[in-house]
């Protein structure tokens, strides 16, 4: 099972990753979630949510591109309680970017491709704590780097 | 709060922690964009070892299972023969050579792959482990057991059949 980390008790708590349903959206509000994520209706939209629990502490929205054999990271965010210095839980965004793997191997077996266009200041981040590649204006996850994805967030 | 108000308050590492930004590109920058990735990603493609591509499928099959098990439909082509067939064929062109490696009788294998015979806990145990845990036995134990829900749900003439066997039924006045 998929688990986050609570910072101060130190301790791994399951996780469960969905699709978001139509009552979920009232809940995901800017001020919480930073964008409007009405806006992503038509994508598949995720959100992780603590085991047992209905409180929506991440939420992802994915494109899927066929052709190409990827899913593109159109939106991510963690709730605002969970971002910076003072977070409560850790490993949110890694585990729905983990998520997105599941996705894309499910679909497209080992062509699975996981896709985003990062700003320009965050792109070395997104290599370096998810293992991203490269590909100019796009970082994406594929292959080997992909694989250790899903075993480090046990998927 | 703004995209600008954030970069105060957080550092880029903690945005990239917390967030995955929108980016709308110009049809020419996408058009760019979708060269240069896929030119990348044909080098990872090349360098990928056959133990690799085989470990994706094995897991393309455990999360197409654990989906269909998750779902509250059932649907009759996707019976424990059915992944246990996509299983074999991953990585056998003969049958007999998977029973082989799992020490299980050909004929007990095919039973169970076309006349709906019980895997068994042994049988499934080995699936796990010769998947090297890649699919736990508990989703092949799920899909058996979601057969057999719907099964005995719906089966009406063993009903029928079984009623002659029951006296002093349970009645509720209301």
């Amino acid at each position: 099972m998929q688990t986050v980390t609570h910072i101060k008790e130190a301790s791994e708590i399951d996780v469960v990753i969905e699709r978001v349903r139509e009552e979920d959206f009232k809940k995901m509000t800017k001020a919480r979630f930073f964008f409007n994520w009405k806006t992503e209706k038509e994508n598949e939209v995720y959100k992780l949510t603590l085991a047992g629990t209905d409180e929506i502490l991440g939420v992802m929205s994915l494109v899927n591109y066929p052709g190409e054999q990827r899913c593109q990271i159109n939106l991510l965010s963690v709730s605002k309680e969970n971002r910076g210095k003072n977070k409560i839980y850790a490993g949110i965004a890694g585990n729905l970017i983990a998520y997105a793997c599941r996705e894309s191997i499910k679909l497209y077996g080992a062509d699975a491709c996981v896709s985003l266009h990062p700003k320009t200041e965050l792109k070395a981040h997104y290599i370096e704590q998810y293992g991203m590649m490269d590909a100019g204006m796009q970082v994406f996850v594929e292959g080997i780097n992909l694989f250790r994805l899903l075993e480090k967030y046990k998927i | 709060m703004k995209a600008d108000k954030l970069k105060s308050r957080y550092t880029p590492k903690e945005q990239a922690d917390s967030f995955v930004f929108r980016n709308k590109l110009t049809p020419k920058q996408s058009e760019d964009a979708a060269t240069q990735l896929s030119e990348a990603r044909k080098k990872v493609r090349e360098q990928m070892t056959e133990s690799q591509v085989l470990y994706a499928k094995v897991k393309q099959l455990r999360f197409q299972m654990e989906d269909y098990l998750k779902s509250e439909k059932y649907n009759q082509e996707f019976s424990f023969a059915y992944f246990l067939k996509k299983y074999i064929r991953l990585g056998y062109k003969i049958q007999k050579n998977f029973a082989k490696d799992i020490e299980v009788p050909t004929s007990e294998l095919s039973s169970v792959l076309n006349s709906g015979r019980p895997p068994g806990k042994k049988m499934i145990v080995r699936l796990e482990l010769h998947s090297n845990n890649a699919i736990p036995a508990v989703s092949w134990y799920r899909l058996w057991e979601k057969e057999k829900e719907y099964e005995l749900k719906t089966d009406k003439a063993l009903r029928k059949q079984e009623e002659k066997h029951v006296q002093n039924r349970l009645v509720f006045d209301f």
